[in-house]
């Protein structure tokens, strides 16, 4: 399957639609920061650049805030599709190029896993320890403490549900 | 109408000053709210980054058990929740294939066909049938206060996916905060990225985002922002010392949720709002404000 068919199975999101007018890329609050801008991640999927997408930064940067999508006069949405490559890559065993993004959602599952919900103050800790933040997070944590912001984490007997449909999906993905 | 109610892990942890105030607000005004029945996260941008599937399934579940439990709509204080879940509902509502597929992993025999509709609170109070109900119970003056909305991403945006107000200049928290007397300024930052999850990753990307919209603030004339996200409102409070420094001025601007200013409005304590919990106390702002009868 060409690599713009892949990204629209994922995403319902068809690259070809897109007539770069680069609006995307002007909307996007990261856009600075990013290797590839929105734009050229939605020519780069026309044109198959198919290792320059799931490599780049752009990808693992996307906030999700969806300003893009919003504003797309081709009703394209980048963020989808930007989210339907970083599914890719993971499956192809492909590093997340910014690699605390990837650590963050890959733990964030991981204790929905526990009990159905996240604990938000684990989740915080167990991301700042994997990527090396944890003593420059301690102050925030502090501040946090003291001010009745962080509860203790519940005892993972909640989660069942989310456990099965977790399994579920595995199972479903391995059929196909 | 019965509502159902999703809290969100946001609001049972670092945001519980939201929940709080939520809560209260609903029963001031008499309007009955039940808790979905083991609800289970959203997913938020985590799940679908490691599976579509997965991404669908973990916010449909919700929706499938407000189903279940008979709710007209189901209310989600938390933009992000509510965006995963409306976007989850419309991607199965578009493709029948997609949908029995979610319904074979949910395994809830519950059919993903006509789902409840999943809202904002600002979607049930900024209706017009609220605002003679708030105008009665109003007890404290907040005209003094002069403060800016801020949306962020999902309130509103995608248009196509959340289906209210505006994506670009979206009204529904600026009517309500109008009920109530607050000095509604306008602003150019209502609808910009705070940065959300990054905080817990890339904390310097948040500071610079937050930084400019503190500057936009500050320009309108701001001395509060009025929030409707758990994750803008801890960005913008817990961060203002680094915030201050890249700006090089001292900053200590309240930031509300959109429920406490209102709520506060309608005479609930500071206490029971959650005012001690914010990292910048709006106590001393509020009470100056309000002119305080009690």
């Amino acid at each position: 399957m060409a690599f713009r068919h892949e990204i629209e199975a994922l995403s319902s999101q068809n690259a070809n639609l897109c007539f770069q007018c680069s609006k995307c890329s002007a909307s996007c609050p990261l856009a600075d920061m990013m290797d590839l801008k929105p734009a050229q991640v939605m020519h780069s999927i026309r044109l198959g650049r198919e290792e320059a997408v799931l490599n780049s930064t752009a990808i693992w940067l996307c906030l999700g805030c969806e300003t893009c999508s919003a504003r797309c006069p081709q009703q394209v949405e980048p963020a989808a599709a930007m989210a339907a490559a970083r599914v890719i890559a993971l499956k192809r065993g492909i590093q997340p190029s910014v690699k605390e993004v990837g650590i963050y959602y890959r733990g964030f599952v991981d204790n929905m896993r526990l009990n159905g919900k996240i604990h938000d103050a684990s989740v915080a800790g167990v991301t700042q320890l994997l990527t090396g933040q944890f003593t420059s997070s301690l102050p925030m944590a502090w501040k946090l403490l003291t001010h009745g912001r962080l509860k203790p984490p519940p005892l993972p007997f909640g989660g069942g549900g989310f456990r099965r449909l977790y399994n579920n999906v595995l199972a479903k993905e391995r059929e196909t | 109408m019965k509502y159902g109610y999703y809290p969100g892990c946001s609001l049972e942890g670092i945001s519980a000053e939201y929940d709080d105030s939520i809560r209260s607000l609903f029963k001031r005004l008499d309007v009955t709210i039940e808790d979905l029945p083991g609800w289970i996260c959203c997913g938020t941008v985590a799940a679908p980054s490691m599976s579509r599937l997965l991404g669908l399934a973990t916010p449909l579940w919700n929706v499938a058990r407000a189903k279940q439990a008979g709710y007209d709509q189901l209310i989600a204080p938390c933009s992000a929740c509510l965006y995963h879940f409306k976007h989850a509902a419309q991607q199965v509502a578009e493709s029948p294939a997609l949908r029995a597929e979610v319904e074979a992993v949910l395994a809830l025999g519950v059919p993903l066909a006509s789902l409840p509709p999943t809202v904002h609170p600002l979607e049930i109070l900024s209706a017009d049938a609220f605002e003679s109900r708030i105008n009665q119970l109003v007890q404290r003056d907040l005209s003094a206060l002069k403060a800016v909305c801020y949306y962020g991403c999902h309130i509103s945006r995608p248009a196509k996916v959340m289906q209210f107000d505006d994506p670009e200049n979206p009204q529904s928290m600026d009517r309500l905060m109008k009920w109530v007397g607050v000095q509604v300024l306008d602003w150019p930052s209502k609808v910009d990225c705070c940065g959300a999850h990054f905080s817990l990753i890339k904390p310097g990307i948040v500071v610079d985002l937050c930084t400019r919209l503190f500057e936009s603030a500050l320009e309108a004339g701001a001395e509060a922002i009025i929030v409707g996200c758990p994750m803008c409102h801890a960005n913008l409070d817990t961060r203002q010392d680094e915030i201050a420094a890249k700006l090089g001025r001292p900053l200590n601007m309240p930031v509300l949720y959109f429920s406490q200013v209102l709520g506060f409005a309608l005479g609930l304590s500071p206490d029971v709002l959650g005012f001690k919990k914010h990292i910048v106390d709006p106590v001393p702002l509020m009470l100056e404000k309000c002119h305080l009868s009690a």
